[in-house]
């Protein structure tokens, strides 16, 4: 067991940090278990590296055969499928672009019309010298001419419906009449045959 | 004109784009130390460039599938990992060490006439590292002839540090039980 601060093995194995490297190497000078453990594992690598590499009997070298080698295309596209990162920006891109064509295209809002003072600005706007008086007098004469208009307008609608509505209780009254028609035209065949009523299909007789 | 030395993550770019020579210059800076790890992992040396050559094939076709080309060592040792344990797993699905420690303990990974080192010693670490578990040993290499980083070795072995550490270690205890003697008397 070592009773170096730090593992003499990751020591050893260069894996300890400066300061620690350094702590080990000052323990090792005065701890006589530890100097002596760190020799058997330098004699061990020595050792192992009495084993020495070989030369490999055959060199390995690839040939460029144009006929097995993807397009630049194929190369490309499979590059890009095999991406997550280059798919994840081509959608980043498709999306923005979505959104700026959005944007750009979006309808104009619908202008907000002020209905009730167009009248009086459109005369004096037509019109500019006139009184107030006149003014008033157009306006008035417009007025009257729309409401007659209005009125005009509501009455023809009135008859309409109204000549609808005649039609439609002639037609009422025509079917009524032809209902009864028959009605009393089945009962004289019933009693003229002297049968009640048909029989049903499958019912006894 | 400034000149600079190519770096592996230019020719990972590259190669990514369809450059052929680019990969061809890559293979040839990295085959000998993957055709390496996978001879210690396979112990057999036609199994080794075999898989060598599927692992630089697969890390072609997936090379853009590659994020980070300073990864490349881990992503690159972690096909060779891969293709090694599917072949153990087609050929063994049992158990696969105590087969192949026999055919290692035969067959000897050895090197030959080094004057450095006596051939006793290279069969002495091939038979140790022959009797550790196929886990232990892949840690040994990866660490000690491959000069990975703990991090390295468990994005790699796709396990947590703390499994890496704990293999190695076991590892390193058999060794130095069996090592450390023979090279002091040596």
């Amino acid at each position: 067991m070592s009773c170096s601060p730090f593992d003499l093995r990751e020591y050893f194995y260069r894996e300890l940090a400066d300061p620690q490297r350094g702590q080990v190497e000052a323990h090792v000078k005065t701890c006589q278990s530890c100097r002596e453990e760190l020799d058997r594992l330098r004699l061990t690598e020595t050792a192992l590296f009495a084993l020495r590499e070989e030369e490999i009997p055959q060199r390995i070298a690839f040939v460029s055969d144009p006929v097995f080698e993807p397009s630049p295309w194929r190369r490309a596209l499979s590059a890009f499928w095999n991406s997550g990162a280059r798919l994840g920006f081509a959608s980043a891109v498709m999306l923005s672009t979505a959104l700026v064509v959005f944007a750009l295209h979006r309808p104009a809002p619908a202008p907000v019309v002020n209905v009730a003072p167009a009248p009086a600005q459109t005369v004096a706007a037509a019109a500019p010298g006139l009184t107030d008086a006149e003014v008033q007098v157009r306006i008035d004469a417009a007025v009257t001419k729309a409401v007659v208009g209005v009125e005009a307008r509501q009455k023809a609608q009135l008859e309409q419906v109204k000549a609808d509505l005649d039609g439609a209780r002639q037609r009422l009254l025509l079917a009524s009449q032809e209902f009864d028609y028959n009605s009393k035209r089945q009962g004289a065949h019933y009693v003229t045959t002297g049968v009640v009523a048909p029989p049903g299909v499958g019912e006894p007789k | 004109m400034i000149f600079r030395a190519v770096e592996d993550a230019d020719l990972i770019r590259r190669a990514a784009r369809g450059s052929v020579e680019a990969y061809n210059l890559l293979v040839s800076r990295w085959e000998k130390r993957v055709y390496n790890y996978l001879l210690r992992l396979t112990r057999h040396r036609e199994d080794a460039l075999d898989l060598t050559q599927d692992v630089f094939l697969k890390a072609y076709q997936n090379l853009r599938k590659l994020d980070d080309p300073e990864r490349f060592a881990p992503w690159l040792y972690r096909i060779a990992h891969n293709e090694a344990y599917s072949l153990f797993r087609k050929r063994r699905p049992e158990s696969e060490s105590e087969e192949v420690a026999a055919e290692a303990t035969e067959t000897g990974i050895n090197v030959a006439g080094s004057s450095v080192f006596p051939i006793e010693l290279s069969l002495a670490v091939a038979a140790a590292l022959d009797r550790l578990s196929p886990d232990q040993r892949e840690a040994v290499v990866l660490k000690h002839y491959q000069g990975f980083k703990f991090e390295e070795m468990a994005e790699i072995l796709e396990c947590p540090v703390s499994t890496v550490k704990s293999r190695l270690y076991t590892a390193l205890e058999l060794l130095k039980a069996e090592l450390a003697p023979i090279k002091g008397v040596s």
